[in-house]
């Protein structure tokens, strides 16, 4: 069995600690599944919790009960492959994904895996005309293959991509791009400092596009870290990996401050993201992020960072759903005036100026029990998932 | 990564741009690593590199936006055109359907670059000659009647590559020497970088999140 868990403080008693922990744990999540209903609950506090699910055997009998998919699915036919819209494309995609499979496997089960990944997606892409594939969508489902297999996959992936990813796989990038507009608005929240250098060298949000929209699988190289972000994920709120997103970014926010103020430099640093992550500790401070922050109390402002952009009708129409008497919206543009008039000698003096009100709004993260806030976060899902989105109106 | 003061005395943004699979990210990777990247992954949105490269006697730093060929990451790739010196405009000489894209790539290109943006015409997989579905003298000549630079070259083997960001960084420097390359206009693509160190943010870059795709 694999270990992602890695702190210990004595080698025997550490080693120790963490195998009952981790005894406990597997004993937990039998029992949740044993139980009848299934309680689900705990198992989303399971995969969220240090550890996640902890091994693949677990994470096929735990991720079809996150998603309320029968672990029992029927086989499907294949899809055929001659005058299929999608084929070319998701051959070349699939063709040149080999860095998603564990280095080492033969070539020949390497390839029949490849086989199956063109079938899933092109079976679930049939089954659903309404969605649409993007580059970056295989990065998802080759996660799910390798772990579940290609029938259960299939069945995962469907659903995933009818609630998770639906904003994905709109037509348009509309939807994703409004998506990325909660990054900013949580830095800020945290860190003002970190928040107002990224706005001042207007990097924009494109270096999380490729984190968000794979949940990391295609910038990750090791598959343990991508299982493990998935169980969290999947246990979570669609909006969950952006906080994700939010959180590296603040994790790393000496670097950032330490970069040149340029959008070029600080896109490069950003989206170059770095392999040896605290990953259980980040987890747990998306989790406090979400609770603290939720999705809810950020979509106006989400939404009025696009009215700077080319705004478009749709996200027009769901920020309108939002609108209340908005104060936030006033001191967002009487910030920006003043902004603007300080800033017209030249950049760097705008750096200054912005100084002592990034002292006054900051705010200090506090400190939430761990387990209350995952569980907080769980619990989370089913209550604002209705708030935000039309779309994603989860497990009927 | 640069740190002031400065070891070249120009910076120029490019952007590559054209169909999936055309080897726009290995021809990068080439460039810039002198490797040829086998199992290169499709690009999300955009990927970034720089090198230093010496033109005309003068250090300059290519800084080079590669985008995701798929149409719909143009929606966020289009905003990078934005103040581009150079692009490179790729396609697959053994895949007709990637040269016969070119002019919509071309109007994107035309119409979200400056007119002084120099753009090179990249015929990429030379090195498979025998899969050829474009000829030379075509391709010669479509780039001729549309006033682009022209190369076929390999990320493969490295045949031209060095010589396509060449050749338009060239040109580039020549429009400067020249003047009609206005180097105080807003998106020229091109910063000059005084010997002497200077701090805060530079003013021609582009600046995505005003045209939609960023925060």
């Amino acid at each position: 069995m694999k270990s992602s868990v890695s702190v210990c403080t004595t080698p025997l008693n550490g080693r120790h600690d963490r195998d009952s922990r981790r005894n406990r744990k597997v004993a937990d999540i039998t029992n949740a599944l044993s139980v009848s209903p299934v309680d689900v609950a705990a198992l989303r506090r399971m995969a969220i919790s240090e550890g996640g699910l902890l091994t693949d055997e677990i994470r096929c009998q735990v991720w079809p009960r996150l998603l309320n998919v029968p672990s029992h699915v029927l086989e499907q036919e294949p899809v055929e492959r001659e005058n299929n819209k999608d084929y070319n494309q998701v051959l070349l995609d699939v063709q040149r994904s080999l860095r998603r499979f564990p280095p080492g496997m033969p070539d020949e089960q390497r390839e029949g895996l490849q086989e199956e990944l063109i079938d899933i997606i092109l079976r679930v892409l049939k089954n659903n005309p309404q969605l649409h594939y993007y580059q970056g969508y295989h990065d998802i489902v080759v996660t799910f293959l390798l772990v579940l297999g290609e029938r259960l996959a299939t069945a995962l992936v469907e659903k995933l991509s009818t609630h998770h990813l639906r904003d994905f796989m709109d037509p348009t990038m509309d939807n994703t791009k409004h998506i990325l507009n909660y990054l900013m608005p949580i830095i800020e929240r945290v860190n003002p400092e970190v928040h107002d250098f990224m706005q001042q060298a207007e990097v924009g949000t494109i270096f999380a596009l490729s984190w968000l929209i794979t949940w990391f699988g295609h910038v990750l190289s090791d598959f343990r870290h991508v299982v493990r972000l998935y169980d969290f994920f999947l246990a979570c709120h669609p909006l969950m990996p952006i906080y994700f997103a939010a959180v590296i970014v603040l994790y790393r926010e000496e670097e950032v401050l330490e970069c040149e103020c340029d959008m070029a430099m600080v896109h490069h640093l950003l989206s170059q993201i770095p392999q040896d992550l605290p990953y259980e500790t980040l987890i747990s401070r998306a989790g406090d992020l979400f609770v603290q922050f939720p999705p809810s109390e950020l979509a106006r402002e989400a939404a009025t960072q696009e009215s700077t952009a080319a705004s478009t009708f749709t996200d027009f129409g769901l920020a309108s759903t939002q609108q209340r008497p908005d104060s936030v919206l006033r001191r967002r543009r009487r910030q920006k005036q003043a902004a603007l008039e300080s800033s017209g000698a030249a950049g760097p003096s705008a750096v200054a100026v912005a100084g002592p009100s990034v002292a006054r709004r900051f705010v200090r993260l506090a400190v939430m029990g761990l387990t209350v806030a995952l569980g907080a976060a769980a619990f989370a899902v089913v209550n604002t998932a209705l708030e935000w989105a039309p779309k994603l109106d989860l497990f009927p | 990564m640069a740190t002031a003061p400065y070891n070249y005395s120009y910076i120029f943004k490019y952007i590559i741009i054209g169909d999936m699979g055309v080897g726009k990210s290995c021809l990068l990777h080439q460039f810039t690593e002198k490797k040829f990247m086998a199992d290169c992954p499709h690009t999300i949105g955009v990927e970034f590199g720089t090198r230093i490269m010496e033109v005309s006697g003068q250090k300059i730093k290519l800084q080079i936006w590669d985008t995701a060929g798929q149409e719909r990451f143009r929606a966020v790739t289009r905003s990078y055109y934005r103040g581009a010196a150079g692009a490179l405009m790729v396609y697959d000489i053994t895949r007709r359907s990637t040269y016969n894209h070119l002019s919509s790539w071309l109007t994107d290109a035309r119409n979200l670059t400056n007119p002084n943006t120099v753009i090179i015409l990249i015929g990429n997989k030379a090195d498979l000659e025998a899969q050829r579905d474009v000829t030379y003298d075509e391709a010669k000549q479509f780039a001729e009647e549309n006033g682009l630079l022209f190369l076929e070259a390999s990320a493969k083997t490295g045949e031209n590559v060095e010589d396509a960001f060449l050749e338009a960084a060239k040109k580039i420097y020549q429009n400067i020497q020249d003047g009609s390359l206005d180097l105080n206009a807003a998106e020229s693509g091109v910063q000059h970088k005084p010997s002497a160190p200077q701090g805060g943010r530079l003013t021609s870059e582009p600046t995505p999140q005003r045209e939609g795709c960023g925060c």
